[in-house]
C-alpha cells in the first residue's frame, strides 16, 4: 500500500490554464460559495471571504488565486486604513463572463447579453406578431446570434451560455399567437442547435425574481414576497433567498392588460405602455383607477401571506416605468405599514436579464 | 505578535550574486529583513536560509546537513509558536547530481508541507498558514556552475507551475517569485540587492493578504 500523501498531486483546478472557462465538473462547491458571495458583495477581503464562508485562510487563497487566473474575479486597488494592514478588495470581473437572456412574452421577445454582474451589453425587442406563425426562424435565430456577434470575438468562449425565459401563465399563453405553446416547447433544442451554447430554461416570473435577487434589489434580501408586473400581476415567494416556483401561480388581472383597457376606454392611444425603456405620459384617471385597484391586490396577497409567513419586504418588478413602479410602492407602503415596498432596479426587461442569470447560476453558483 | 519562518536556500540567506555564501547582504537589505520592515511592528521575522539547501536530499558532496527535511522539524520546534511558514527552495535539488524533474522537486516540497502539517507549530498546536514561494527560474548563462546545475536552467523555469499544481492540491499559500524578480546575471542564479527589496515587498503583500483576524 503506497503512502498516498504521496501520490501524484491532483491538479484539478489549474490544469485548463487556457483562456476561456473551465468546463462544469471541476467548478468545487467552494469555488461556487466564494463567486456567490462576490455576486452579493463586491470589494470583499479574502480575510472577510473566509469568516462569511467558513473556509480556510489557505482554502480561500487557493481559490481565489485560481479565479484570479480564469478571469472570473479582479483584484481592486490596496485600500490602506488608519490602522492594520492594507488590504486588497476583490470583487467579480464584470468581463469574466457574459450569458445571452431570452424572454418570450405574449407581445414581443426580448434579447439581452449581460455581463458577469448584470449589466447589460446589448438589448434587442423583437414583436413577436411579426414572426413568423408556425416557427421560431428565422428572426428568433438571428437575434441572438446579433446579441453574440455584438461582443468581441476573442470573448465567446467566456459565453457561460443561454438562458430562457417561458411563460406558464395559463392565461398568458391564451394570448399568444396560435401555436406559440409547442414552439415554445421546442425553443431550448432549437435554440442549443443551432448556437451551439448550452440553453437553460425557467419559468419567466421566477426568472425575474432570480434576476432582482442576483442583480438587482434584492440582493441582499433573504425573505421577501416578489411582483411581477406584465400584461398581468404575478408573484412568487422567497424564502431564505429561495424562490418558490409552483406551477399553475395565480396571476390577477390587476396589470397592464388591464390598465390598457381602461386608456382604450377613455378613446386614447395605448402604444406607450409596451415600449421598452420609455417613460409613461401621464394616462389621467384611468391610471389612477388602475393604481388602485392594482394596489388593492396587492394588499389583499400580502394579507394573506402573512397569516403564515411573517414577510415584511416586497419588491415590484416590471419593464414599466421605475418611476411608476415606486409610485405604486409609495401607494403601497402607505396602505400598510410596517412594509417595505421596493421597485426593482432591472429596469429593462427584468426577464430576460432574469434569463440571463440562469447560466450563471447553474455554472458558478451555489443554489 | 505574529511569527513567521523563511526557511529557505542562498536566495534567503541573501548570498551577493557572484559571491561566495560569507558574502551577504546585511540583514535589513535581505528579503526578510525587507518583509519584516514592510510588515511593521505585529511581527517577528525568523530568517532561516543556508547556501545549498534542498528541499529533501542529502547532499552526498556538501554534505547531509543541506537537507531541508531534517533540519526543518528541529527549526519549526526551535521557533514555535508560528503562524507562518515561508518556503522558497528548489534551486539546489536541481544539480546534476541529484538527477531530478522539476515535478519531483515539487513533490519534495509536498513533504516539507506534510512535515509542517505533522508537527503543529501553530498557535495552539495549529497548523500554521504555509506559503509556498517558486524561486526565480535561473538564467541561461550560469559561469562556472554550468556543469554542478547541467540541465537545471530549463527545469528551473518548470518549478513555478509545478509548485502551484503541489500548492493547490494540498491547499497551501503560493507565490511565484519570478513573477516580481528575475536572477543576476553574475552568477545567472542570485538575486541581487534590488531583487531582495522588491521580493520582501511583493511578499509582504502576500503575507497581508492571507488576511489575519485581530489577536485577542
Amino acid at each position: 500500500m503506497p503512502d498516498m500523501r504521496f501520490a501524484p498531486p491532483n491538479p484539478l483546478r489549474i490544469a485548463d490554464r487556457a483562456s476561456g472557462l473551465n468546463a462544469v465538473s471541476v467548478r468545487s462547491y467552494n469555488e461556487r460559495l466564494v463567486l456567490s458571495l462576490l455576486l452579493q458583495s463586491k470589494d470583499i477581503t479574502r480575510l472577510e471571504i473566509g469568516e462569511r464562508t467558513g473556509l480556510s485562510a489557505q482554502t480561500v487563497s487557493v481559490i481565489v488565486r485560481s479565479l484570479e487566473q480564469e478571469g472570473l474575479i479582479a483584484k481592486g486597488e490596496a485600500q490602506r486604513g488608519r490602522v492594520g494592514p492594507p488590504t486588497v478588495p476583490l470583487s467579480l470581473n464584470p468581463e469574466g463572463a457574459y450569458s445571452v437572456g431570452i424572454s418570450v412574452g405574449h407581445r414581443q421577445v426580448e434579447v439581452v447579453l449581460v455581463d458577469f454582474v448584470g449589466s447589460i451589453r446589448s438589448h434587442a425587442v423583437l414583436p413577436f406578431s411579426a414572426a413568423a406563425q408556425d416557427t421560431n426562424h428565422p428572426q428568433f435565430m438571428s437575434a441572438i446570434a446579433k446579441a453574440i456577434a455584438d461582443l468581441p470575438q476573442h470573448l465567446h468562449s467566456r459565453i457561460a451560455g443561454i438562458g430562457l425565459a417561458l411563460p406558464g401563465d395559463e392565461v398568458e399563453l391564451e394570448l399568444t399567437p396560435k401555436a406559440a405553446r409547442e414552439r415554445f416547447d421546442a425553443l431550448q433544442e432549437e435554440v442549443e442547435r443551432e448556437i451551439g451554447y448550452p440553453v437553460y430554461v425557467q419559468n419567466d416570473i421566477t426568472a425575474a425574481a432570480g434576476g432582482e435577487s442576483m442583480f438587482g434589489v434584492a440582493k441582499h434580501l433573504s425573505d421577501y414576497l416578489f411582483f411581477y408586473l406584465g400584461a398581468r400581476l404575478h408573484s412568487r415567494l422567497v424564502l431564505n433567498h429561495q424562490i418558490y416556483n409552483t406551477t399553475g401561480a395565480v396571476s390577477f388581472d390587476v396589470g397592464i392588460l388591464r390598465l390598457e383597457q381602461e386608456i382604450t376606454r377613455q378613446g386614447r392611444q395605448t402604444s406607450e405602455l409596451w415600449e421598452r425603456g420609455a417613460d409613461w405620459p401621464s394616462f389621467g384617471e384611468a391610471e389612477i383607477a388602475w393604481q388602485r385597484e392594482l394596489v388593492g391586490q396587492m394588499k389583499s396577497s400580502i394579507a394573506a401571506l402573512k397569516q403564515f409567513v411573517p414577510i415584511t419586504s416586497v419588491v415590484l418588478s416590471s419593464y414599466a416605468p421605475q418611476a411608476v413602479c415606486k409610485a405604486i410602492c409609495r401607494e403601497l407602503e402607505q396602505a400598510m405599514p410596517g412594509i417595505a415596498a421596493i421597485a426593482g432596479n432591472i429596469e429593462r426587461s427584468p426577464k430576460a436579464v432574469g434569463a440571463a442569470g440562469l447560466p450563471f447560476s447553474s455554472r458558478f453558483m451555489v443554489e | 505578535m505574529r511569527s513567521v519562518l523563511c526557511y529557505g536556500d542562498s536566495n534567503t540567506h541573501g548570498q551577493v550574486p557572484g559571491g561566495t555564501p560569507l558574502d551577504r547582504y546585511g540583514p535589513a537589505e535581505r528579503w526578510p529583513g525587507v518583509m519584516a520592515r514592510e510588515l511593521g511592528v505585529g511581527w517577528h521575522v525568523i530568517e532561516e536560509g543556508l547556501s545549498g539547501r534542498t528541499t529533501v536530499r542529502d547532499d552526498p558532496i556538501e554534505g547531509a546537513h543541506k537537507n531541508g527535511r531534517t533540519y526543518l522539524r528541529p527549526c519549526l520546534q526551535s521557533h514555535a509558536v508560528l503562524d507562518l511558514v515561508i518556503i522558497m527552495l528548489g534551486t539546489n535539488d536541481l544539480k546534476a547530481r541529484f538527477n531530478q524533474p522539476a515535478s519531483e522537486v515539487a513533490m519534495a516540497m509536498g513533504c516539507l508541507v506534510y512535515d509542517i502539517k505533522e508537527l503543529k507549530p501553530g498557535p495552539g498546536g495549529s497548523v500554521p498558514e504555509i506559503m509556498i514561494v517558486s524561486p526565480p527560474p535561473m538564467l541561461d548563462d550560469i559561469k562556472e556552475w554550468r556543469s554542478i546545475f547541467a540541465g537545471a536552467p530549463e527545469k528551473s523555469r518548470q518549478l513555478a507551475l509545478e509548485f502551484e499544481i503541489i500548492a493547490d492540491s494540498l491547499e497551501v499559500h503560493f507565490f511565484d517569485a519570478g513573477s516580481v524578480v528575475t536572477c543576476d546575471p553574475l552568477d545567472g542564479f542570485h538575486i541581487n540587492g534590488q531583487a531582495h527589496a522588491l521580493l520582501g515587498r511583493a511578499l509582504a503583500r502576500e503575507v497581508e493578504a492571507i488576511g489575519w483576524p485581530d489577536e485577542r
